[in-house]
């Protein structure tokens, strides 16, 4: 007996010890706010501390926002680029030299920004085939004096706001003195408001503010970044109180976040637009999808009203644009009719199929025209769009089956043309031109569609020459009527097809003020504590 | 004995090679490469060419089998990751560490949990002891880990506020993964050792030493239990090699910085010499773990034991 009560004491003994001071997390932090930390969660492994190395959508969000920064930067809470590192940018009438004065910023290492820094970043980003898209058409990069940084096109390109909003600046000391190993340790390379202190690939990332900083230093002086893989993981450190700002946080448990957060927490419309693509070059059904009136019928059979609802329970935006004309002044606005919208009619589909020389009797019994292929989990917003918009071609007599993939073996398969009809998000810029990527022939690897090749019933010469005027001209007006005509052709064609911009949820503890919300490069130097 | 250790060590290479062989093949069917995967959507696919050749990934598949094979027997060299550009085993190791540590305690408390309950319910047969935690365990050995983690996060983490919900940085953070980790094949202990005992108990010997007066505790514990272990060992092997490697969704439900998140976070990237470097050691971790077991074997049980002598003797 005597035996078994030592044992039990023992035991409570252990486990008082496990559970001692097991109150709550955000009891235990030091409430002095020079020594709290802001804890943000992030859904994936950080695989690097170089913005030149971080392909990932998180990542970049330290990396180009937080740690290092640009000629420009983004500022999604008013829309369009801001003036970052570039104090003032002069452009020559012909548009081909861009002299750019640098503001009076230091690296987090101290030392002054410098024109040879400019250099040097934007060389190397140049020999870096990631951003070929955003420095092709650079010349040359040169110093003219400290402060003073010159480009040179090779033709005239307006966009050029998204490449200085891209290529980040380096300190070229730093990383020349690191070498190969830059961006496998924290580091003080950057300008940014925030240095990376301690990086733990697998489970966390540590920023300290960086007193110097050339806007003033951040009133949130450390915040850490873990990693929490799992969506409903998330949600219980949320609730828990272990995490203080939840970026992107999952739609599928919103209700459950707004009855933990109240008032702290918001959804914004994303940048991210989820689209559906047609191949015309299917061989499904005999080829039934190079039939531009089964296209156009898919079209008109999709009810995005209803997919939103089904989705995200009604709480993304309807997308009639490839990217939202509100904040991207180069697109063509759905309001002014320069293009098809194919609202939603399932009448008018049925005719079309009708024309298309198909039977009431072949419909009734459901016409097949392949598989609707996306990727994300079996249960992922990705997968629920392809099951509505199967449901929505029933309706109308067209039959299809639904394969959901991981994205590693999709998207090669999207992008390789090898498939019938894919569902897929096109994150925008915020600039037009990037339709670029989905229309051009160059674009191989990245474009879904093919409007320029062997056999395309498309005007892909004039796609081109369109995009190729675009960028040659700064008036915004001017722009905006290539990329109506080109966009009117690519709709014309029911080829690619936006369904609805996915909601951004964001939440945050109710010791932080929230500062800007931005559907994807948030600010932490616009937070603070309360 | 260890004529026998060596030769089963020996057997490592083949099966090393098996691993290395199946993970190449596979990689080598499904679509996508680490150029895209790395330089990103927005590349020209020359560039993503050019990166995938530098990168030789887009050597024959045999010939990439053949220089990993020479590279890794030769050098003990696990390849460079595509993507952090780091050695690999230096990427592996930690990782694999920490998951063996993990899966250590996961099968220690398993058996804690699942053994004593095992011999209880034997040999208190058709009781409460007996019919209460056979129950039990019949519905927990059903339920997967994940669904096991998720409850302990409620409770222990979202209601009670007693554990922290993520990370490894002190033993507290450890106990529900832990938890996690024990409970289904805690279960599974707890109905192996029950049908092992009772066939142990209804034995011959058990009865002999009964009959020749040996007290209870001693014929449970010295005569059945040792015989009804041979089985229950083999299990508890098998549940720590499942455990190492297949801990990956309790890794990602409590943010643990294991070897199956790793592997399975690199996948997306094609990352090649990551996902055959991890799976390797996975495998080898296995391998010894059942040589372990058998070795475990001679010395519960004397008529093994006896054999390899007699081996040796010839």
């Amino acid at each position: 007996m005597k035996k078994k009560l030592a044992l039990l004491m023992s035991l409570l003994m252990v486990l008082g010890i496990v559970f001692s001071g097991c109150n709550s997390p955000a009891e235990t932090d030091a409430q002095n706010p020079e020594d709290r930390v802001l804890k943000v969660r992030k859904k994936n492994a950080m695989m690097s501390t170089d913005w030149e190395q971080t392909t990932e959508s998180e990542d970049m969000q330290i990396t180009f926002v937080q740690v290092f920064e640009g000629l420009y930067g983004i500022n999604e809470a008013q829309g369009g680029y801001v003036n970052l590192l570039a104090k003032d940018v002069v452009i020559s009438e012909d548009q081909l030299h861009y002299t750019v004065t640098l503001q009076d910023a230091t690296f987090q290492n101290g030392d002054a920004l410098k024109a040879s820094d400019v250099v040097y970043s934007y060389r190397k980003a140049m020999e870096n085939p990631r951003f070929n898209y955003v420095t092709s058409m650079i010349d040359s990069v040169s110093e003219i004096d400290d402060k003073t940084v010159q480009f040179d096109l090779k033709y005239p390109y307006s966009p050029i706001a998204h490449t200085f909003f891209t290529i980040k600046i380096s300190s070229e000391r730093e990383v020349t003195e690191a070498g190969a190993s830059f961006g496998t340790a924290p580091h003080t390379a950057g300008t940014g408001p925030y240095m990376i202190t301690d990086f733990d690939m697998a489970s966390s990332i540590k920023l300290k503010a960086y007193d110097g900083y050339w806007r003033g230093e951040p009133a949130i002086k450390n915040v850490e970044y873990v990693v929490i893989s799992e969506d409903s993981a998330a949600v219980i450190a949320y609730e828990n109180g272990e995490i203080d700002y939840l970026h992107d946080a999952p739609t599928a448990e919103w209700d459950v976040l707004t009855a933990a957060a109240g008032d702290n927490c918001t959804m914004v419309m994303g940048n991210n637009i989820r689209c559906i693509s047609i191949n015309w070059e299917s061989k499904a059904n005999n080829g039934i999808l190079a039939d531009e009136l089964v296209r156009r019928a898919i079209c008109y059979a999709i009810d995005k009203e209803g997919l939103n609802l089904a989705v995200v329970g009604g709480r993304g935006v309807i997308a009639q644009e490839y990217m939202p004309s509100d904040y991207v002044p180069t697109s063509p606005k759905a309001s002014d009719q320069g293009f098809e919208l194919y609202e939603y009619d399932p009448e008018k589909a049925k005719e079309l199929l009708l024309e298309a020389g198909l039977t009431a009797a072949q419909l009734s019994e459901g016409v097949d025209i392949g598989t609707i292929l996306t990727y994300g989990a079996q249960t992922g917003q990705n997968a629920k769009i392809a099951q509505v918009i199967q449901a929505n071609l029933a309706e109308v007599g067209l039959t299809c089956g639904v394969e959901v993939l991981d994205i590693a073996i999709a998207s090669p398969r999207m992008h390789s043309y090898d498939y019938d009809m894919a569902i897929f998000a096109d994150s925008g810029n915020y600039d037009f031109n990037n339709i670029r990527q989905q229309v051009h022939s160059e674009s191989v690897g990245m474009a879904v569609v093919r409007y320029r090749c062997e056999g395309s019933p498309f005007d892909g010469e004039r796609i081109e020459e369109l995009i190729d005027q675009g960028v040659a001209t700064s008036d915004t007006a001017e722009r905006v009527t290539y990329y109506t005509e080109l966009w009117n052709i690519v709709q014309d064609s029911a080829t690619l097809f936006p369904l609805f911009h996915a909601p951004v949820g964001i939440c945050w503890s109710g010791d932080v003020n929230p500062g800007d919300i931005c559907p994807t490069y948030y600010h932490l130097y616009s937070l603070s504590w309360k | 004995m260890y004529k026998y250790i060596l030769k089963r060590l020996l057997f490592l290479i083949p099966t090393i090679l098996g691993v290395t062989f199946i993970i190449y093949a596979v990689m080598n069917i499904t679509p996508g490469d680490p150029g895209r995967a790395i330089l990103g959507a927005n590349a020209m696919q020359a560039d993503v060419d050019a990166y995938n050749h530098m990168l030789g990934y887009d050597l024959p598949f045999l010939q990439k089998f053949v220089n990993y094979v020479q590279d890794l027997f030769l050098k003990g060299d696990f390849g460079i990751s595509y993507f952090t550009k780091q050695p690999v085993f230096a990427e592996i190791w930690p990782r694999y560490g920490f998951s063996v540590r993990l899966a250590l305690m996961g099968a220690l408390l398993s058996a804690v949990i699942g053994i004593p309950l095992g011999i209880y319910a034997a040999v208190k047969q058709y009781s409460l002891w007996d019919t209460v935690p056979s129950v039990i365990s019949f519905l927990i050995a059903a339920i997967p880990g994940f669904v096991v983690g998720m409850l302990l996060l409620y409770i222990f983490a979202l209601k009670l506020n007693w554990l922290p919900s993520y990370g490894a940085s002190s033993l507290r953070h450890y106990i529900m993964p832990m938890l996690a980790l024990a409970i289904p094949p805690a279960a599974q202990n707890m109905r192996f050792t029950k049908s092992s005992m009772l066939e142990s108990i209804r034995q011959d010997y058990v009865r002999t030493a009964r009959a020749k007066g040996a007290p209870e505790r001693t014929v449970i514990w010295k005569h059945a239990l040792k015989n009804a272990m041979l089985p229950v060992v083999t299990q508890m092997g098998l549940t720590l090699g499942a455990l190492i490697a297949g801990a990956v969704v309790v890794e990602k439900l409590f943010s643990l910085p294991g070897i199956g998140s790793l592997i399975v976070d690199r996948i997306p990237f094609k990352d090649e010499p990551v996902i055959i470097g991890g799976t390797i050691l996975l495998s080898v971790c296995f391998a010894v773990i059942m040589l372990v077991v058998d070795v475990i074997y001679a010395f519960i049980d004397p008529r093994i034991k006896a054999k390899y002598v007699k081996m040796k003797g010839k």
